[in-house]
């Protein structure tokens, strides 16, 4: 086998719905056959914002680009005569339907009702930005509105200014992760039940689910964190030299901060790190913040980011440099285990995605290309 | 167990450390799976070391490992725990024992461990033949970094994730979570689904690896799109997501409160019409089309922000969403723990646990029609399980149980008889009512006692 094939058979239909593009993608890395269905002249998708241009004027969305690739593409006409018919057969065929917010599927009554009518067998797999249920299930969510109604927008950012948004894109890829755990334990109970399911993903609980460490349930503990000055512990935090090297380190172990103080001592030529009233537990040098993360910055200025990074890790400190994401795709670890997947799209010059970050027995996702609009129609339809 | 589970019919085992590999198997305990978490004194999970922040360092490790709240309500409901050292002979044996009778195995150990405790496939498959296999590495299982130590925001940064969150004109702040474990124990729980969907046909085993910094780098893919096209970094956008116009963080009535609004598409503009204020806005001719809005976003922002500066979050929120558009305040941790849409569906509940009558847990943002997820219990204490699981799943008579624990091949909980409380167990119902155990000392009435002493009597 050559390529990872655990869910070679399945067929997933995709609706074209933003916040499911990465399920789409993630299933389609498993072997799944993944069909985006796309209206007469290509999704809404290829033209969300932010686009990436060409030299020649072509411009397509980054997040289509992102979450398209080994995807099919097959175009149906849902509000043209024949076109619903089209669908229902297809969807008659498929095991999964990623469906998205029905609000916004662009097409007369899509849900999650009317398609398992269709096929019984269908798992359908809506997202939406409070759930299905629930008292507020009519309320239109977002990326962003996602994450602020988890509570973990309102610590991000400096104290002097308004909080600031999550990565691009990075709720709804939380809402696919979720969608895909979602679809493939009800293909599972399919088995035992002998019927499909709908999978209803609420964009606050996804965001949620990644919340432990700032959640609800710090709040009970008396934890409120909001937004707080940085470099809140010694040796702990993201820190800058003074040539703009970027780190985030965490010596905070008793043998981490000894190594680090010792790395301290030897390249900035001082004993004083090396003192026994620094040693200990992290909370033993809170009143010394000021002073060790001086020199820590100091450090840095003996370094590149790169060198820093590589020499901390040799000398165990759990470090990672803050990388920018034009140095993270030329980085030598990525490079070496084949972690990138070059692509060609008429009109754009050459990039790189992820391939994927699973590997079945020693095997990666298989090679994959980003469709053009309805290039598996004769395929797939015919 | 109820007999409708996805995963009734499968055990899990993992040796799992902070977030990733123990919420994976969280997951598959939350839908019907026997979830085992193998746990080592010597070795411990740091949920488990650092306990709960009220507990003092002099009460006993062996009570102190069974409070931590992260482990207790996130992490490891629906598990048992079971103690064994794995690097003393009859301990490694009891393990072995538990993978023969187990279908999956879990881990997010390094490269190095793994190797040093001899638990690479090879040697386990030597033992279940069909067993599925998962470790979550940080770095994969080669490459330059494979042996790297990382903890806390080191991958965040690594991955690009930490430059991306912050202010063009300052350093990145990042977010305040390990990122990566989070998304990390999803393709893990991923992962093991579909090959348990292959096994159930061919019945074969797998090796699975996830690298979690692999995980990460997909998670912002669209930005690294941009990067990787234009060869320019994307810029950090403060309060505004590239995403839409307006899309981001806008000023509230209170000079702390904000409230977030998306319009993504020409629908969403269109109905920010029904708002009368906003109507001039949404029907300026001059920002009918997408790339119109997205030239003069600052523009669209500052007269959003003109409207909703003058009014409170939750003000903002109810108009724009009767209109039909996406919004939300930016609530703190608090609100969310008394959020009454969440309460509704159950999101946030009370779980029993050995030491606490009821600990607070997360429910499962996986929502199911037909076989939705179980939640019965919080995490294990510390080898609550130890006899029972050594008894049932591998096979061990009694003598060979107590003979484990006798040299500490394996551990079990002690002080079973502390019980604990939470000290919200006095206020949490008022926020969050659900099923929480009566609150021995209220604080409030001890302080009134003591000012009645202290002032009554002269006043």
């Amino acid at each position: 086998m050559t390529a990872i094939g655990l869910l070679r058979g399945t067929r997933v239909l995709d609706l074209g719905s933003e916040v499911l593009a990465y399920a789409g993608r993630v299933l389609a890395e498993l072997g799944a056959e993944v069909i985006l269905i796309e209206p007469p002249g290509g999704s809404p998708l290829r033209t969300v914002p932010p686009l990436v241009q060409g030299e020649d004027g072509t411009a397509v969305s980054a997040a289509f680009l992102a979450y398209a690739a080994g995807k099919r593409s097959v175009v149906i006409d849902l509000n043209g005569p024949g076109g619903r018919s089209q669908l229902d057969r297809l969807v008659a065929s498929a095991d999964v339907v990623l469906l998205g917010d029905p609000a916004r599927a662009g097409g007369p009554e899509l849900d999650e009702r009317a398609l398992r009518l269709v096929n019984d067998d269908l798992v359908a797999v809506s997202a939406t930005g409070f759930g299905r249920t629930g008292v507020r299930r009519e309320w239109r969510g977002s990326d962003t509105v996602a994450w602020a109604s988890s509570g973990m927008t309102f610590p991000l950012g400096d104290p002097d200014r308004p909080p600031v948004v999550a990565p691009l894109g990075l709720t709804n890829a939380m809402s696919s992760l979720n969608a895909c755990m979602g679809a493939l334990l009800a293909l599972r109970a399919r088995r035992a039940r002998g019927s499909g399911q709908a999978v209803d993903i609420s964009m606050q609980e996804a965001a949620l689910s990644v919340s432990m460490e700032a959640g609800p349930h710090m709040a009970a503990e008396g934890l409120v964190p909001g937004r707080v000055p940085r470099a809140r512990m010694a040796g702990l935090g993201v820190f800058s030299g003074p040539n703009g090297t970027t780190v985030d380190i965490a010596a905070f172990l008793p043998g981490q901060w000894d190594s680090l103080a010792a790395w301290i001592a030897e390249v900035l030529r001082m004993e004083e790190p090396l003192l026994e009233v620094f040693r200990g537990p992290v909370s033993v040098r809170a009143p010394y913040i000021e002073i060790i993360n001086g020199w820590i910055a100091e450090l840095l200025g003996h370094y590149t980011k790169q060198e820093f990074f590589l020499e901390a890790q040799r000398r165990g400190i759990p470090c990672g440099p803050v990388n920018g994401l034009v140095e993270l795709l030329d980085d030598e670890h990525l490079r070496a285990t084949g972690a990138w997947e070059e692509h060609s799209v008429p009109g754009l010059p050459p990039f790189r995605l992820p391939r994927g970050p699973l590997c079945v027995d020693g095997v990666g996702a298989g090679p994959s290309r980003i469709p053009a609009v309805g290039e598996h129609d004769d395929i797939v339809l015919g | 167990m109820s007999p409708d589970l996805p995963l009734q019919d499968v055990r899990v085992l993992e040796i799992g450390y902070g977030i990733a590999a123990p919420v994976c198997a969280r997951t598959l305990g939350q839908f019907g799976a026997d979830a085992i978490r193998v746990e080592s004194v010597r070795r411990p999970d740091s949920l488990r070391t650092t306990g709960s922040g009220w507990v003092p360092l002099s009460v006993p490790w062996e009570i102190r490992r069974d409070t931590g709240t992260g482990i207790n309500g996130f992490t490891c409901p629906e598990k048992r725990s079971v103690s064994l050292e794995l690097d003393m002979p009859g301990g490694r044996a009891a393990f072995d024992r538990l993978v023969e009778g187990s279908d999956v195995l879990v881990m997010n150990m390094s490269v190095d461990a793994v190797e040093n405790l001899q638990l690479t496939y090879d040697r386990l498959r030597a033992v279940n033949p069909a067993l599925i296999y998962l470790n979550l590495f940080s770095f994969g299982s080669e490459g330059p970094y494979r042996s790297f130590r990382t903890w806390g925001g080191n991958l965040s940064a690594l991955s690009g994730i930490t430059a991306l969150v912050g202010w063009p004109d300052r350093p990145p702040n990042g977010l305040p979570l390990s990122f990566p474990d989070y998304p990390s124990s999803m393709w893990g729980v991923i992962a093991v689904l579909a090959a348990l969907l292959r096994r159930d046909v061919t019945g074969e085993g797998a090796e699975l690896g996830v690298s979690q910094l692999e995980v990460a780098i997909e998670c912002i893919a669209p930005s690294l799109v941009r990067a990787g096209v234009s060869g320019a970094e994307p810029p950090r956008t403060g309060d505004r997501s590239p995403r839409g116009a307006p899309d981001g963080i806008f000023a509230t009535s209170d000079p702390d409160r904000y409230v977030a609004v998306s319009v993504l598409d020409d629908d969403d503009w269109s109905r920010l019409a029904r708002i009368e204020e906003l109507r001039s806005l949404s029907t300026d001719p001059e920002l009918r089309t997408a790339d119109d809005r997205a030239r003069r976003q600052d523009e669209i922002g500052a007269r959003l922000s003109a409207w909703t500066s003058g009014r409170t979050a939750w003000e903002s929120t109810w108009r724009l969403q009767e209109a039909g558009v996406a919004a939300f305040p930016v609530v703190d941790n608090l609100s969310v723990l008394k959020d009454e849409h969440l309460a509704s569906r159950r999101f946030m509940q009370a779980l029993p646990h050995a030491r606490f009558g009821a600990e607070l847990c997360y429910g499962q943002a996986v929502t199911l029609s037909e076989t939705p997820a179980r939640s019965t219990r919080a995490a294990p204490a510390f080898g609550e399980h130890t006899r029972e699981v050594l008894r049932e799943v591998a096979g061990l008579g009694d003598e060979a149980i107590e003979e484990l624990l006798q040299v500490g091949a394996a551990h079990e909980m002690t002080y079973r008889e502390v019980q604990l409380e939470r000290p919200y167990y006095g206020w949490i119902r008022h926020l969050l009512p659900l099923q929480w155990p009566p609150a021995s000392v209220d604080p409030a009435e001890v302080l009134f006692a003591r000012l009645q002493q202290a002032y009554g009597e002269d006043a």
